[in-house]
């Protein structure tokens, strides 16, 4: 059997998920004994331009000539991944959303900015039909590993449609309300095994709200805990702003 | 009390008896985590274990069913070969309350129906338990006496009841004298320490009552006028659907099993993880309809398989009363409270018909 080629690409965000990727250790000898790679600028300097089996997509949309690259490549993949928040959710690119397209451009190009075309940051979905999701930021591993499986047989992937809580309570660990901390764990889809929460961390969000949270119940369990409005409301916008374009 | 076997382990040789225990094989306790927390982890010295402690973020469940087992091995393609897997070891678990035993006891009756489930069964009987009495409440989320949880009622293997100094202890089974015999940590019982253990359970009586003003052997008939009870939608505003109350219950059971290909796409395992009928996709089928769409509907779910449907299978209440599910409720849903609205429900329409 052909192996079945699978290009990496990547738009507006940092490439740390690439970074996890290509870090994954022993697992990358066997994910590449299935799959042949033939392009992805941050591990390969050569480049393919046809027909690839998947896509893999980091970042988000930013601006008319993304969109336009996103396009071409959406026609030349059987399937595309979007990997990373950023692709997934639009990420924390989403918070340039927060300001006027105007303010922005200049903010950023000062006298330049007619250089720079710029439009309201998108998730790839927003843009172009996507076939599987692994949301985070960055990319869980064995997460992104089940996926590429999932893509490679043809079947569907179901991210986890259930808060973060559901894993944080399994790894037992003590909850951040009760440590006094807000955490964003409630609301966020799980498929991360609580990584930041087994670290120490709080959740923050990266990986996109569930699709049916009880958004008034969050808002009375967070004014128990006398955390301000605001305060959620900004943690929420770092990851989640595009979910108002979806 | 006579007639049963007790012994005695003076607190002086406590230390020794938890290493040598810890010796013997994989040894797991109750270990303070901190913000009032607990969790069954592995030790090996007395110093490491809670004596006092509330029930543990997880309940003992997570030994007996583990959050994720293997159940299969295969080969996929033409002729498919497969192979049962069963994983266990070899475990004693030190320090259970009543409550968590109780728990056990639910967990042994489901997966003793046909067909048995043999993962659990054998990971079961590699297991011995340890419990420890409860002298007092651990805290105001607990219902134990409601549902006849409050005192030991079997379910291990070794039962320690604090009197001090000392821990009067019943040896209810081959594998507790063969402890006894082993750890040689133990003495002979006197009359007056039989007493004494008389007494706590008197003292113990007038302190747990039923937390909730139902007779235990009426809260079915409860559940049976309670159906469309309006506490049902005040729950829907409420619940976050996270499931915890589900996850940390000693007697949820209800499991997803998935298959998984590794990455020659070739072999594969087949296990199970833990579900939870509080979560969106759990009743959701092909076609995208879910049965339980409403939070409400999953929460009042959750009460009738604690309180009324295992009652008609297997004769008991599903709830041991720990409080677990209170206490992780960020949304404050209160099990407690809960049966008190039903009951004041249930009255006021009893009243009604009368007046």
């Amino acid at each position: 059997m052909k192996k079945p080629k699978v290009a990496f690409f990547d738009f507006a965000c940092c490439e740390g998920c690439q970074l996890q990727v290509a870090n994954m250790g022993e697992t990358v000898l066997d994910v590449l004994g299935l799959i042949e790679v033939v392009e992805w600028r941050e591990v390969m300097s050569e480049k393919w331009g046809k027909k690839v089996d998947v896509a893999v997509v980091e970042g988000s949309i930013t601006d008319p000539h993304a969109v336009k690259r996103i396009k071409k490549i959406r026609k030349r993949a059987g399937a595309v991944i979007a990997y990373g928040s950023c692709a997934t959710i639009g990420g924390v690119n989403g918070m340039k959303n927060n300001f006027p397209l105007e303010d922005i451009k200049h903010y950023v190009y000062g006298d330049s900015h007619r250089f720079f075309p710029t439009e309201q940051t998108k998730a790839v979905h927003q843009v172009v039909p996507v076939d599987y999701f692994v949301h985070g930021c960055p990319v869980y591993i064995p997460e992104f590993v089940a996926v590429l499986k999932a893509a490679l047989q043809g079947i569907p992937y179901y991210p986890p449609d259930y808060p973060v809580c559901v894993e944080c309570k399994l790894n037992e660990n003590v909850c951040m309300y009760d440590r006094g901390v807000s955490c964003l764990g409630p609301v966020t889809r799980a498929g991360c095994n609580s990584w930041c929460i087994n670290n120490g961390n709080i959740c923050y969000g990266c990986r996109g709200m569930v699709s049916n949270p009880n958004e008034k119940g969050a808002q009375d369990v967070i004014a128990k805990y006398k955390i301000p409005m605001e305060l959620v409301l900004n943690k929420m916008n770092m990851y989640n702003k595009c979910r108002e374009l979806d | 009390m006579e007639d049963t076997h007790y012994v005695v382990l003076k607190k002086e040789n406590f230390d020794q008896f938890i290493s040598l225990l810890a010796q013997k094989q994989k040894l797991v306790a109750p270990v303070p985590k901190g913000f009032k927390s607990f969790a069954f982890e592995p030790v090996d010295s007395a110093s490491q274990v809670a004596l006092k402690y509330i029930p543990t973020v997880l309940p003992l469940k997570k030994y007996f069913m583990p959050q994720r087992e293997t159940l299969l091995e295969y080969t996929a393609g033409k002729g498919v070969k497969a192979e049962a897997v069963v994983e266990y070891e070899s475990l004693t678990i030190f320090g259970a309350h009543t409550c968590d035993l109780a728990g056990i006891q639910c967990l042994n009756m489901v997966f003793s129906e046909r067909p048995k489930d043999y993962n659990y069964l054998t990971r079961k009987n590699k297991i011995t338990i340890i419990g420890l009495e409860c002298n007092e409440y651990c805290d105001e989320y607990a219902s134990c006496n409601l549902v006849d949880a409050s005192f030991p009622g079997g379910g291990y293997d070794l039962f320690l009841t604090d009197l001090g100094d000392y821990f009067i202890v019943h040896v209810n089974t081959r594998a507790g004298d063969e402890i006894v015999a082993s750890t040689r940590s133990f003495d002979k019982t006197e009359l007056s320490q039989l007493d004494e253990l008389r007494k706590l359970r008197d003292a113990k009586r007038k302190i747990f009552v039923n937390e909730v003003p139902i007779e235990t052997k009426h809260i079915p008939e409860l559940f049976d006028r309670s159906f469309r009870a309006r506490v049902w939608k005040d729950l829907e505003a409420r619940c976050l659907a996270c499931g915890n109350c589900t996850n940390v219950c000693p007697t949820c059971y209800c499991f997803d099993v998935r298959d998984e290909l590794d990455l020659t796409l070739k072999n594969g395992i087949r296990y199970r993880v833990w579900d939870s009928c509080q979560l969106e996709p759990f009743a959701k089928v092909a076609g995208g309809f879910n049965f339980r769409k409403e939070r409400s509907v999953r929460q009042r779910h959750r009460y009738y398989r604690k309180f009324r449907y295992p009652v008609e299978r297997f004769a008991r209440y599903f709830c041991t009363g720990c409080g677990r599910c209170t206490r992780t409720c960020m949304a404050d849903i209160n099990l407690k409270e809960t049966l008190n609205e039903l009951l004041k429900e249930s009255e006021d329409r009893v009243w009604k018909r009368w007046l």
